[in-house]
């Protein structure tokens, strides 16, 4: 009897044990998978051979470029190089990029932003901001090539509200994100920030015709730090909004100090008025640039206040609600554009701000969503639904754009989700078909590469009543935003058309191909088409600088040729149709071979040459050319 | 009176030896926790956990604090609890005493030394629910997320912002509450065996 008590009293303890042991390890659940993997996954497949029904265009945050994924199969088609140099395709090598990238290695890549024409993407251009160069560059989605970079942008610092288009791309803006003395690199002490610094509203007019960019107007802004954009469309055509926070003005321990104010602001900008005040010559030139001072100059800023460090300001397609996530917040303030022009209009303001005209906030606000913790940015379906990214939750939340204003689904992320992307979501016609979370912090989702993660983004259908994971898939640092056009928007070329290319150093005949000497720099026109370069044996002396001009003229899809040379950092790719010109110094006497670095056709190895570079002193013919016979069968290779 | 300074029969006294066993791995060993709490989010869906034992409070206190340091939180430390430094002493003791209660035979001792630990024990938990509402509602006030004031759950299940915590005690309390229970089992035992013998005695 006694025996079997003790038994008991055994037994019970080690249950006990047992029950709190398995609470110490037991998990949280987590709903958000895709439910049916198999109905999922016909969602994204795609026949090989097929074509994905979207571009989605990546920004490659601080690796400087941006990424090209299809959609809905995920998949990475390519990687367009912007602020980075990139030697597989020789970008920021060759002397043309060399020269945009104007010595920066690095660039911080945030807000893709796609041309429009009439609110919607007309698939001409890419933009791109770098933050922190204040640079804005431009791909052509003719050849997904940077055409462009325009920057500095005088007096902004590091451009994150950037470059976020206005409906017809008039305008791509970039604001200060840190504000500083103006003009950018005078000198004050830190202390006196609210006296000496400044944050700048810079309007970057974009030539309708080449997409040419130069600076239209400055705004002279408080020094807060000023954050996203996004433009007014419809009714709201014509403004820019920006978002800011640190209206507290701090400038060190920004991580307390500038998140005690209830109300930070959200800037609207007429840029209409900016740019008539400049052309009337209301502008002061400041750092070479003409900035307007809104103390003086009025009717061109508003400030609107917004609670708690307010992050993305997103225009709904209709242009009349201004969606504006507070970050410390779980609410969106709406405003109602209709409500905001009525109050400038009556001029109800409540006193101002370093000369900017603040707007009541209860004046403007037409509903607070209570979305979830940690908002940030603002999606929408074209159907009356927007979407809202919680970096806290690690949600998005679906919300009904009008009354009642709520909450209608809600779907998990992996993890921290930061910017989101859905398809055309930023027009005045989004398609509603799919949103795109991009997670700042993420979990091993794949198989695990060491302590830097790859970061997630998951791929959720919007076309059911309920959201839908459908895929996630893994990106490359950093992508911040995104942007999505509908596939057949974009019609890019085979190769370039060689009656197009008006390059002054092209040559489209072997006969042009030549070396010439002009005391110490040597101009090499080359002609590369299948398998060999011409010329493919040069003499230069050493101390040369050799410039080496080589057109592709083949004229067939993805004969692209590359341009190496040993023992150098030297490699460019040349497209058909192209003429790139390389520098290279003749550091050595010796002889170094060069070749084709991008493989090209089964004697593809066989395209070589060398350089003989002779000792100091050599004399060497002024002018070099290819054999007549060489000459000719180059000829008969290009009638072919 | 008699009672109190009476002995406990063979059986009885075999329980207060268990109680004494039953406190040994607590006070001898800080090994066995006597709290835990596990806080799950959305980016924490494997938790993340508070192990307290007696001496000291492990688990994954570094990310805790750095999420808890945005709603102003203070941060948990170890060196902030003056009970790690009297909490196993006090265990010792009240094992000390319960062996010494078998040892000597005498109800008083074990009458002194069960109120002693049910007196500590309440304080105790006083003690951790006012440190659970210190925890929640002195936060700084310029901190950059702020939360309305709360006080995490003692035992159970509670929402907190984007978290779900979970607050439970651990085998080692759960071994404490047996080893009290054990008094009331002992007395209980004795007025059975004493309604057996036929009325009450002493």
């Amino acid at each position: 009897m006694l025996k079997t008590r003790w038994t008991w009293f055994a037994a019970a303890g080690a249950l006990t044990l047992w029950a709190a042991l398995s609470w110490m390890g037991c998990s949280g659940g987590a709903k958000g998978g895709a439910g049916n993997f198999a109905s999922a996954a016909q969602k994204v497949y795609v026949k090989p051979g097929e074509h994905d029904a979207y571009y989605a265009f990546f920004s490659g945050g601080h690796s400087g470029q941006v990424f090209v994924y299809g959609m809905p199969s995920c998949r990475h088609i390519t990687t367009i190089p912007v602020f980075t140099p990139e030697p597989a395709k020789g970008y920021g090598v060759d002397e043309e990029s060399r020269e945009m990238l104007k010595g920066y290695t690095w660039g911080d890549a945030h807000h893709p932003g796609l041309s429009e024409t009439d609110g919607d993407y007309d698939g001409r251009w890419l933009f791109i901001n770098d933050m922190p160069n204040a640079r804005i560059a431009r791909i052509d989605l003719r050849d997904f090539v940077t055409h462009e970079i325009f920057g500095p942008i005088p007096n902004v610092s590091a451009a994150h509200a950037c470059p976020f288009p206005t409906p017809n791309t008039e305008y791509v803006f970039a604001a200060s994100r840190f504000s500083a003395p103006v003009p950018v690199g005078s000198y004050s002490r830190v202390e006196d920030y609210g006296k000496n610094f400044k944050g700048i509203i810079a309007g970057v007019k974009v030539d309708p015709k080449s997409g040419h960019m130069s600076l239209g107007f400055e705004i002279l802004m408080p020094p807060f730090d000023w954050d996203l954009a996004d433009a007014g469309k419809g009714p709201s055509h014509g403004w820019e909004f920006f978002t800011c926070y640190n209206s507290e003005g701090a400038f060190d321990s920004l991580e307390t100090k500038a998140s005690q104010n209830e109300m930070d602001y959200v800037a609207a900008v007429d840029w209409r008025a900016a740019q008539k005040a400049v052309d009337e010559g209301k502008a002061r030139q400041i750092g070479g640039a003409p900035v307007l001072d809104p103390a003086t100059v009025k009717g061109i800023v508003y400030l609107v206040p917004v609670p708690k460090s307010p992050h993305g300001v997103d225009v709904d397609p209709s242009g009349e609600y201004i969606c504006c996530a507070g970050k410390l917040q779980a609410e969106v303030s709406v405003f109602s554009f209709k409500k905001i022009a009525a109050a400038i209009a009556a001029g109800q303001f409540d006193g101002e701000k370093d000369g900017i005209p603040v707007l009541k906030y209860a004046d403007c606000l037409e509903a607070r969503v209570p979305v979830g913790l940690g908002p940030l940015h603002t999606q929408f379906d074209g159907k009356g639904f927007a979407y809202t990214s919680l970096f806290l939750d690690s949600k998005i939340a679906k919300w009904k754009v009008g009354p009642p204003w709520k909450v209608v689904d809600d779907i998990d992320v992996y993890y921290s989700i930061g910017h989101l992307m859905a398809s055309e979501g930023d027009t005045r016609h989004p398609t509603g078909e799919y949103v795109v979370a991009l997670d700042k912090l993420s979990k091993d989702r794949y198989l695990q590469v060491g302590p830097a993660h790859p970061e997630a983004a998951q791929l959720i259908d919007l076309r059911g009543p309920k959201m839908e994971l459908l895929y996630d898939f893994p990106t490359y640092l950093e992508p911040h935003y995104a942007q999505m056009i509908r596939a057949e928007k974009v019609k890019p070329i085979k190769y370039y058309p060689m009656d197009e290319n008006h390059n002054p150093r092209a040559i489209k005949r072997p006969e042009e191909a030549r070396v010439e000497r002009k005391g110490r720099r040597v101009d090499v026109y080359m002609v590369a088409v299948r398998s060999h370069f011409t010329p493919d044996v040069l003499r230069v002396v050493q101390g040369d600088t050799v410039y080496f001009h080589v057109t592709n003229v083949e004229q067939e899809e993805d004969i692209a040729h590359g341009f190496g040379i040993l023992f150098s950092s030297k490699d460019m790719q040349v497209d058909p149709g192209e003429t790139k010109t390389m520098r290279w110094v003749a550091g050595k006497s010796g002889v170094t071979p060069f070749y084709c670095s991008n493989f090209c056709s089964a004697l593809h190895q066989e395209m070589q040459g060398y350089i003989e570079v002779a000792p100091p002193g050599s004399k060497v013919s002024s002018l070099q050319r290819p054999s007549a016979q060489r000459v000719s069968e180059v000829a008969a290779l290009m009638r072919h | 009176m008699s009672y109190l300074t009476g002995t406990f029969a063979g059986n009885q006294r075999r329980w207060i030896w268990l109680a004494a066993l039953v406190l040994l791995p607590v006070f001898f060993l800080p090994v066995l926790p006597i709290w835990i709490m596990k806080l799950w989010a959305p980016q924490y869906r494997e938790g993340l956990q508070l192990t307290i034992f007696a001496n000291d409070i492990r688990g994954d206190l570094q990310s805790i604090n750095t999420l808890n340091h945005y709603v102003g939180m203070k941060a948990i430390s170890a060196a902030d609890f003056a009970e790690f430094r009297y909490l196993p002493q006090a265990l010792t003791l009240f094992g000390l005493m319960a062996l010494v209660a078998a040892l000597v035979n005498r109800r008083w001792v074990a009458l002194l030394g069960w109120l002693a630990f049910t007196g500590f024990s309440a304080y105790m938990f006083f003690d951790f629910a006012r440190w659970l509402y210190h925890y929640g509602h002195d936060l700084n006030p310029h901190a950059p997320i702020k939360l309305p004031i709360f006080t995490p759950p003692l035992i159970g299940i509670r929402h907190m912002a984007n978290f779900r915590v979970l607050s439970v005690p651990g085998p080692g309390t759960l071994l404490l509450g047996l080893a009290w229970l054990l008094g009331p089992v002992v007395v209980l035992l004795e007025r059975r065996a004493a309604r057996r013998a036929g009325g009450p005695r002493g």
